[in-house]
C-alpha cells in the first residue's frame, strides 16, 4: 500500500494553480522538477493549462487511473468532498496538505473523523492532513520550492510537522549536507502513521538510515514492536517531543506517579535500539555520521590532534560520554617512534610528525598507522581551517583512510579563517561528519559506537 | 481464588481497587513470591491465624475503600505475642473507623513479618500509547526522593530485565553495599519477567505496585501489593 504514495503511476494535483507562489503552483512545479515520469493531472475548474499539463476540472474528468491524489485545498468542506470523490474514482493514495483539521480542534476535528470515516469504508489511506508530504528523487509534493534534484541517497527523515519537514528537505537539498532519499511529512497522522512508514522503510532496500521525529506517538506498543525489529537491521535516530517529567499522570500507584512521558519513551527507545537525538540539528548530524561511516565494534577512540590542549578537552568529552582512549599496542608504538618524539600516546599528537614530514604527509601515513592499531575502533580527528590542511581535505585522505581502514572517523573543527574552514564544512562535509564543535562530534560518535556495540551483541 | 475469580468478582462489585490479599493471591498465582497473607474477619480469627503462622506478625486494615493503610493507622508491625495482635485489630478499627467513617472495613490482613531485606519496588502501569509498562527500582526513600527507578515496555525479555536492573543509579547497593547482603539479580529479574508476562496476558489492569519487595542473597518476597484495575 505505501508503494502508491512514493512510487505511484500517476498524480492528481487538486487545488492545482497556474499562479506562481501558490501552493497548488509549488507542487505541481516540484513534481515537474522531480523524476516522477507517470502522468500529471492537475485539478482545477478555471484552468485549461498549468506548466505544460492539461488541467482537468474535476477528479472524475480524469480519464486513465488516477493512484496518488495530492491535495492543497483551502477549506477542510472541500477537502472532505475531494476525499469522496476520491472514493468513486478508485483512488487508493491521498496526500492531504491542507491545515484547519484536528489541529484546530471543534469542526475540525469533526471533519477529519469524516475523512477518516470515508478512507477506511473505502479502503483508502491517507497521509496528512496538515503536512508536507513526501520529498524524494521520483515525487516531491513539499510546499516549499526544491532548488536541486533530490540525491537518490540512503538516509530517510519522517517527520510531523509539515513547515519543519518541508524546511529541512530544502535546507538538505540545497546545500547537500545529507544524502538523504526521502523526507516524509506525515502531520495530524490521521490514517497513515509514523510505524507504517518504519515498517516500509525498514524493509526497503537502499535505505541504511531512518532519522524520525515525533510530536506525538500514535501507538507506541506497535512502535515498540517495529522499532525493535527495525533497528536491529538499520539506525534508527529517533527525537520525540514532549519529552518533559510534567507528562507524570495522577496515578493511583506509586509506579503510575513515577511513569512520566518522558521516562516510558527513553525505556522505548532503549528497548528497541533507537538512538535518541535531543534536537533537530542532532537528528540531521547522526544521520551523517550513521550513513558515511562504517559500525565501530567498540568504544575504544583515537584522539587525533596537533594541540595538546585540545586533546586533553575531547579525552574528558570522551569519558562523560562513555568512550574509551585506549593506549596502542607495542607494535604501533614501535612503528611509529621515529615520528614521534616521546613514545605515541592517546590523544595521539601528530606535532612533531607534522613538523618532520609536513601535514599532508602526516596525515597520509602517521594516522591511518596509528589508527589501523588493534586497540582501536574508531577516530575523532582535529582538523584546523588553515591552509596547511586544505592540500590534505583536497586530496580526500580521510575519506580514503576511512575505506582502508574500514573504521569510523568524525572530523571537528574548532579554528581557522572562513575561507578555509568553509571548504572543510561545506565540501569535506558532504562526504563524511565534520562538526563545528568537539561535544557535537564525541556525541555524535558515541551513538555510533553504542549502535555498533548493540549490533555486535545481537550478531553474537 | 483463582485470578479469573477475583477479577470477576471485582467487576461485579464495580470496584476497580483489589484489596492486599487478593492482589497477592493474583501475584502468587502469576509465580511472584508473596508473604503469605490470610484474612481475619473478627479479632479471634486473628489470634488464631498469628498462633498458627507464629510471632511476630503484621496486621494491617482490609478494605478497598482506604488505599492509604498507614495514614489510617491501619497498620501494625512487629506484634510479638496475643496480647498484642488483639490490642493492635482494637487500635485499627478504632482509628480506621474514624479515618474512613463510610469505608467497608472486611477485616484484617495477617502476615507474617518478613526478614529485612534491601528494599526494591517494583510495579506496572498502563500508558495510554505505549500499553502496559513495567518498573523497577530501589525501595523506600531512594525511591521517593530520587525516583531512582527504570522502565521497560511490556512483554519484556530476559535481557530487557538484565538492563533495567543494571541501569539504575544505585545499583551499587543491589550488590550488596558496606556489609548489607547482596540482593539475588537474578531472581529479581525473573520476576519481572513473570510481571511483564502476566500483565502481558491479563487485560484490565491498569496499575500494579509491589512496594516492597524485600532482595536477600537468595530469592525475594513481595511485602506489600496493590492492584488496580481499568475502570
Amino acid at each position: 500500500m505505501m508503494d502508491l504514495f512514493f512510487k505511484p503511476k500517476s498524480i492528481a494535483v487538486i487545488g492545482a494553480s497556474g499562479k506562481p507562489g501558490k501552493l497548488g503552483y509549488v507542487i505541481v512545479n516540484n513534481i515537474k522538477g522531480s523524476d516522477f515520469a507517470g502522468d500529471v493531472y492537475p485539478v482545477n475548474p478555471k484552468s485549461d493549462e498549468i506548466l505544460g499539463y492539461k488541467v482537468y476540472t474535476s477528479l472524475t474528468e480524469i480519464p486513465g487511473d488516477v493512484e496518488l491524489v495530492i491535495t492543497a485545498l483551502p477549506t477542510p468542506k472541500l477537502t472532505v468532498a475531494t476525499v469522496e470523490e476520491c472514493a468513486q474514482k478508485g483512488v487508493k493514495a491521498i496526500i492531504i496538505e491542507s491545515a484547519g483539521f484536528a489541529e484546530m480542534g471543534g469542526d475540525g476535528k469533526i471533519y477529519q473523523q469524516q475523512i477518516v470515516d470515508i478512507a477506511k469504508k473505502n479502503n483508502i489511506r491517507v497521509m496528512g492532513p496538515n503536512c508536507s508530504g513526501i520529498v524524494s528523487r521520483n515525487i516531491v509534493t513539499s510546499i516549499y520550492p526544491m532548488t536541486k534534484k533530490v540525491p537518490n541517497g540512503n538516509v530517510v527523515l519522517i517527520g510531523q510537522s509539515g513547515l519543519l519537514a518541508a524546511g529541512m528537505a530544502s535546507d538538505i537539498v540545497e546545500n547537500e549536507s545529507l544524502n538523504i532519499s526521502k523526507v516524509c511529512s506525515i502531520g495530524n497522522k490521521c490514517d497513515v502513521n509514523e510505524n507504517d512508514l518504519l515498517e516500509y522503510f525498514g524493509e526497503e532496500e537502499g535505505v541504511d538510515v531512518i532519522s524520525m521525529y515525533l510530536e506525538t506517538i500514535s501507538d507506541g506498543r506497535n512502535l515498540t514492536r517495529i522499532a525493535k525489529k527495525v533497528a536491529a537491521k538499520k539506525p534508527v535516530i529517533f527525537l520525540s517531543g514532549g519529552r518533559t517529567e510534567a507528562g507524570a499522570r495522577a496515578a493511583m500507584s506509586h509506579t503510575g506517579s513515577i511513569a512520566s512521558n518522558a521516562k516510558i519513551v527513553e525505556a522505548a527507545v532503549k528497548q528497541t535500539g533507537m538512538i535518541m537525538a535531543d534536537d533537530f540539528t542532532e537528528l540531521k548530524d547522526f544521520a551523517k555520521v550513521f550513513s558515511t561511516q562504517p559500525l565501530p565494534k567498540g568504544n575504544r577512540i583515537a584522539v587525533i590532534t596537533l594541540a595538546g590542549s585540545v586533546g586533553v578537552n575531547v579525552s574528558d568529552l570522551c569519558a562523560s560520554h562513555g568512550l574509551e582512549l585506549p593506549k596502542l599496542t607495542e607494535a604501533t608504538t614501535e612503528k611509529l617512534k621515529d615520528m614521534f618524539d616521546t613514545p605515541v600516546s592517546n590523544p595521539v599528537d601528530l606535532y612533531f610528525s607534522v613538523t618532520k614530514i609536513g601535514f599532508t604527509k602526516t596525515l597520509e601515513t602517521t594516522f591511518p598507522d596509528a589508527f589501523r592499531d588493534d586497540n582501536i575502533d574508531a577516530a575523532v580527528l582535529i582538523l584546523a581551517g588553515f591552509e596547511y590542511t586544505q592540500e590534505a581535505v583536497q586530496k580526500k585522505i580521510i575519506q580514503k583512510i576511512v575505506q582502508d581502514v574500514g573504521k569510523p572517523v568524525v572530523v571537528c573543527m574548532i579554528v581557522g579563517y572562513n575561507k578555509y574552514k568553509n571548504v572543510i564544512m561545506d565540501e569535506m562535509g558532504k562526504e563524511i561528519p565534520v562538526f563545528p564543535s568537539l561535544i557535537s562530534g564525541v556525541k555524535a560518535l558515541s551513538k555510533l559506537c553504542e549502535y555498533g556495540i548493540r549490533r555486535q551483541k545481537q550478531s553474537a | 481464588m483463582k485470578t479469573a475469580q477475583i477479577l470477576s468478582k471485582a467487576r461485579e462489585e464495580k470496584r476497580t481497587v483489589l484489596t492486599e490479599i487478593e492482589a497477592k493471591q493474583i501475584l502468587g498465582e502469576a509465580g511472584i513470591n508473596c508473604t503469605p497473607t490470610v484474612l481475619a474477619e473478627s479479632k479471634e480469627k486473628a489470634v488464631s491465624i498469628c498462633d498458627e503462622i507464629g510471632y511476630p506478625v503484621v496486621l494491617k486494615v482490609s478494605s478497598v475503600d482506604i488505599t492509604h493503610k498507614s495514614d489510617a493507622g491501619g497498620v501494625k508491625v512487629n506484634l510479638q505475642n496475643r496480647e498484642a495482635v488483639e490490642k493492635a485489630y482494637d487500635d485499627i478499627m478504632t482509628s480506621c473507623r474514624a479515618y474512613a467513617p463510610d469505608a467497608n472495613i472486611e477485616g484484617v490482613a495477617v502476615q507474617g513479618m518478613a526478614k529485612i531485606g534491601t528494599e526494591i519496588i517494583m510495579g506496572m502501569i498502563k500508558d495510554a500509547s505505549f500499553g502496559p509498562v513495567v518498573m523497577f527500582g530501589l525501595g523506600g526513600v531512594l525511591v521517593e526522593v530520587l525516583k531512582d527507578v527504570s522502565f521497560r515496555i511490556v512483554p519484556i525479555e530476559k535481557a530487557d530485565a538484565e538492563e533495567m536492573t543494571s541501569e539504575i543509579q544505585g545499583k551499587k547497593l543491589l550488590a550488596g553495599y558496606r556489609g548489607n547482603d547482596p540482593a539475588d539479580v537474578p531472581y529479581l529479574q525473573e520476576m519481572l519477567v513473570k510481571l511483564s508476562d502476566f500483565v502481558n496476558a491479563t487485560p484490565g489492569i491498569e496499575e500494579i505496585d509491589m512496594n516492597p519487595v524485600f532482595a536477600y542473597k537468595e530469592g525475594a518476597v513481595v511485602v506489600d501489593a496493590r492492584i488496580i484495575l481499568s475502570a
